[in-house]
């Protein structure tokens, strides 16, 4: 972005409201100095379509029925695919026999992790086979891929594949895989395939000076997005030698940059073919069993369709990253944060996948919407022979949020302090400086917890009124107030959280 | 194979199909009606959800040949070359569905709730979609649309304030 | 799903004839709801060759009172148990059982005798039928035999039904008709879950002396099988009702429960349940008799 003189002057917002009453008031150009500063209109003053229902263009078709997700089409000729999962979480494949499956009627093509010419791709680590040739992963890595004409043909033919593995002892802790006497998952690679580390004023120093200092030690549980449309794929490769392939995909350009690589064919010969998508959640960011569908109708010369069970939804398609989260918080007697240290283990399973930009937005964002001048937070993402973990909704944010409030409450407990009063304390303001050292602005997080405490009647005494709730529901909110996030991805977030974005992160601040 | 005559959405419709056919393969593969969505295959999702003699089933959950003789509503029986029916509009009006994928489903469950009960309470109505899952989590504004079709009073947000 | 021959049966007679004709040849399954037949069948390498398909057999689909107490066929669906007069009226506690099972789509579906040949120990159906000392008619090509349901089970997904016979009736005794009856479940969600605990207590009160008579305790979910709570039943029995002896009777029942520790729960929290549901359960018995009264 070509740098410019910078226009210092602000307009007056009311002017530009009167100027244009519907668009979104314009942003200035950045000024010269960083943190960029941005004329931002006042919160809840920013566009009149806050506030308005939204209809989205596709929802009649969803209502009728007609829109066309992938299951739902169908090509002359096409054969339908399954591909046999290896069911052992580490093993070296001794050898496979597919001569049985080739030879049943109704059984058209299979294929193995041979027939890949490029056995390995991943988003960004390019450390994941199509099908396992030599080396079992996880459990659900693909071995062998068949093509047939029908479904269930498909599914009997993966029992007539016999797979002889030497089963390996598989690393399943991540704590143990992060030890350097733990034999590597993908070695001679590390386990640890990714840290970041942030750091602000001293710790030592910050702990020192606190009157209290508080441990607490947080996990959270591998989630899959379970999208109510399975990963599903269709892939058609012509006599031109260019393929089609329709996929559930919501990352098409990407995907396709993947499938050229493990095909070894330039990315103009490749067409992907984005469909209606059945729920991503961030489980489709990135290519599965697409390089397998267009080899089987590469062999076959037919269109070839699959879709995945519902168990293989499970164990071989992406998981939200388990976290094993260690906080250190030190505080003053009123309940003012000193310092706080952060040790964040991720389970990164089998493969990369989404994990660096995981880990990267979880160690950001780990410390929480808090003023906290000394921090020293730390992240690693290790691997472990299980599934996969990678992109899902927040990308590492939900599962901090629950360490650091959490975390926030063990110590206004004990502190016997107000759980809003601590973190009305310590949130962030106008100004504030976040960890990665960015100037904060559009901060809103005390008005936003004040009012959230006024709207569900949230007692000085530090319990939900039972009578505040607007459902009527009388179960009380017990300490349910939170100052983080728990979602939202990339680009469009919270005024605190687009802050985050700064310097130190992967993602450049410029927009 | 096994003879089927089903009437579908007001029509007859017969096919020779598999004993092993399930009522969803059968209006998906031999109908074109794929509007009934194959979500779990084993009774979970409710994307497969279509009214049986009146009754919402999980149509993966039976076989074809269970269902020969009888009376089966699918999502394309609903509205008509003109019109949508209340619930669909309803639906698109509230920005219910989101994927989509459950939204089938989840109108037949509401449907055949709405037949027997045409003003339902907001627990009844949670009842009545037990058995559909949506991930987006849509089912706050489902309950609105599905409501709003109810009583006809509650007006979207938009054209409220229009 | 792999392949297999489907007969439909007109009749008990004839479901009971194509089993008897099939069973000496081929592996046979019965499909009634289907509900959990075929989910099954959809992930299972084994399939059975034929299936005998009874959800036409219009003689086991009644609900009514007879001499002999009330007669559900086992082809009665939990959303026909849900709707039917006579059982909201006597047994709202097999109104709930019922309406706790899967959701609206299954409960459509899914039959009363379904769900207890497949003997499941989380069922649903079992505890407050047990509570009710119901008996079971089975039918096969040897003739009808009579049980008590709790003598149906023999531990987890095991019944006595033999491969030629079918479960045809629940019976609900005469003397039991009215009693006073209560079904709690405990899942880990309201919809579609497994019972993490299922527990039914079922009493009659003697208003005179104001104490406990024949009172039913029945377990789900913490036993290979459905169990009754036999210690729980004695300490009740003939006592004052006070909210003191219901707590304690939920405490005796835990120690009846044999639970076991898995991914949904542990043990001991499964304990704390049957203690806790066994309490509410009998406190809310006794709130119906006092209604009823």
């Amino acid at each position: 972005m070509e740098k410019k003189t910078v226009v210092t002057e602000k307009v007056p917002l009311q002017t530009l409201l009167e100027e244009d009453g519907i668009l979104r008031s314009p942003a200035l150009a950045p000024l010269v100095t960083f943190p960029l500063e941005v004329v931002v209109p006042e919160v809840r003053h920013q566009t009149p379509a806050v506030g308005q229902r939204a209809t989205r263009p596709d929802s009649r078709l969803h209502g009728l029925g007609q829109t066309r997700y992938i299951d739902d089409m169908y090509f002359p000729g096409m054969l339908f695919a399954r591909i046999k999962r290896a069911g052992i979480a580490s093993a070296h494949i001794k050898s496979i026999d597919t001569s049985e499956a080739e030879a049943m009627p109704g059984v058209i093509a299979v294929i193995t992790g041979r027939d890949v010419p490029c056995n390995s791709f991943g988003p960004s680590l390019k450390d994941q086979p199509v099908l396992a040739d030599t080396r079992v992963f996880h459990a659900g890595d693909g071995v062998a891929a068949v093509a047939a004409i029908s479904e269930q043909i498909a599914t009997d033919a993966l029992d007539k594949i016999k797979v002889e593995y030497e089963p390996l002892t598989p690393v399943l802790d991540p704590l143990e895989s992060l030890k350097l006497e733990t034999p590597g998952v993908h070695a001679p690679s590390a386990n640890i395939y990714g840290s970041k580390v942030i750091k602000k004023g001293d710790v030592a120093k910050g702990f020192a000076e606190s009157d209290y200092i508080f441990e607490g030690h947080f996990r959270t549980q591998m989630v899959e997005h379970v999208p109510l449309e399975p990963h599903a794929t269709i892939a058609m490769w012509d006599a031109n030698g260019r393929v089609s392939i329709y996929s559930t995909l919501g990352r098409i350009t990407l995907g396709r940059a993947d499938v050229a690589r493990t095909l070894g064919i330039p990315m103009s010969r490749i067409r992907i073919i984005a469909t209606i998508v059945g729920g991503n959640f961030g489980g489709k960011n990135e290519i599965t069993t697409e390089p397998v569908l267009a080899l089987l109708s590469k062999k076959t010369g037919r269109p070839v369709k699959e879709v995945f069970t519902r168990s293989e939804e499970f164990i071989a398609s992406t998981t939200r990253h388990p976290l094993i989260m260690d906080y250190k918080t030190g505080v003053t007697k009123q309940g003012k944060i000193l310092a706080r240290q952060i040790r964040l283990v991720l389970d990164g399973g089998a493969y990369c996948s989404w994990s660096e930009t995981t880990l990267g937005k979880a160690c950001i964002l780990s410390a929480g919407p808090y003023n906290i001048e000394n921090l020293h937070a730390e992240a690693f993402v290790v691997y472990t022979n299980k599934t996969m973990t990678g992109a899902m909704r927040g990308f590492g944010a939900p599962q901090v949020c629950f360490a650091y409030e959490s975390h926030m409450d063990d110590i206004a407990t004990a502190l016997g302090i107000d759980p809003l009063e601590i973190r009305l304390l310590n949130a962030f303001e106008e100004g504030s400086i976040s960890p990665t050292g960015q100037m904060l602005q559009s901060v809103v997080v005390k008005e936003s917890l004040l009012r959230a405490a006024e709207r569900f009647g949230w007692n000085t005494d530090g319990k939900a009124s039972t009578n505040g709730n607007a459902q009527g529901n009388t179960k009380s909110n017990g300490n349910a107030i939170t100052a983080g996030k728990g979602n939202g991805v990339a680009k469009q977030l919270p005024a605190h959280e687009q802050a985050t974005h700064g310097p130190a992160a992967h993602e450049p601040a410029v927009r | 194979m096994v003879n089927v005559s089903i009437k579908v959405n007001g029509e007859m419709r017969t096919a020779s199909v598999p004993p092993e056919t399930t009522l969803l393969r059968l209006l998906r593969d031999n109908f074109n009606l794929t509007g009934a969505k194959l979500g779990c295959d084993v009774g979970d999702c409710g994307a497969c959800t279509v009214i049986v003699d009146g009754l919402p089933v999980n149509s993966c959950l039976m076989l074809a040949n269970q269902v020969d003789g009888r009376e089966v509503l699918t999502i394309e029986g609903l509205a008509t070359t003109d019109k949508l029916h209340p619930l669909q509009k309803k639906f698109e009006e509230f920005g219910s569905l989101q994927c989509g994928f459950c939204g089938p489903g989840i109108i037949m469950s509401a449907k055949a709730l709405l037949d027997e009960n045409p003003a339902p309470t907001v627990m009844q109505i949670r009842d009545a979609l037990g058995g559909n899952l949506c991930r987006c989590t849509g089912y706050a504004k489902m309950i609105e649309a599905i409501q709003a079709v109810a009583n006809g009073s509650i007006e979207p947000v938009a054209s409220k304030s229009a | 799903m792999r392949p297999f021959e489907v007969y439909a049966a007109k009749d008990s007679n004839h479901a009971v004839a194509l089993l008897a004709q099939h069973t000496a040849t081929s592996k046979v399954k019965v499909i009634a709801g289907g509900t959990d037949l075929l989910a099954d069948l959809k992930f299972s390498a084994h399939s059975p060759d034929v299936i005998v398909d009874i959800s036409r057999v219009e003689d086991l689909k009644g609900l009514k009172i007879t001499d002999e107490g009330l007669n559900i066929g086992a082809l009665v669906t939990h959303s026909q148990i849900m709707r039917s007069p006579i059982i909201q009226e006597m047994f709202p506690a097999l109104v709930d059982a019922a309406h706790s099972i899967g959701a609206v789509q299954t409960r459509n579906l899914g039959t009363l005798g379904g769900n207890l040949v497949t003997g499941v120990p989380s069922m649903d159906s079992g505890p407050t039928l047990i509570a009710l000392d119901a008996l079971v008619n089975i039918i096969g090509s040897t003739g009808r035999r009579q049980l008590p349901l709790i003598d149906f089970f023999l531990g987890p997904r095991k019944t006595v039904l033999k491969p030629d016979e079918l479960l045809a009736e629940i019976i609900i005794p005469r003397q039991n008709l009215g009693k006073p009856t209560h079904f709690l479940k405990f899942g880990l969600r309201k919809g579609q879950a497994l019972a993490l605990v299922n527990v039914a207590a079922s009493i009659w009160i003697d208003w005179d002396k104001n104490v406990f008579v024949a009172p039913r305790i029945a377990l789900g979910a913490v036993a290979p099988k459905v169990i009754r709570a036999p210690k729980a039943e004695a300490y009740l029995e003939g006592r004052t009702v006070t909210p003191e002896a219901m707590a304690e009777a939920g405490r005796i029942a835990s120690t009846d429960a044999r639970p076991i520790t898995d991914f949904r729960a542990s043990a001991e929290y499964r304990r704390d349940l049957v203690a806790v549901l066994t309490k509410r359960a009998l406190e809310a018995a006794y709130a119906l008799g006092q209604s009823k009264r």
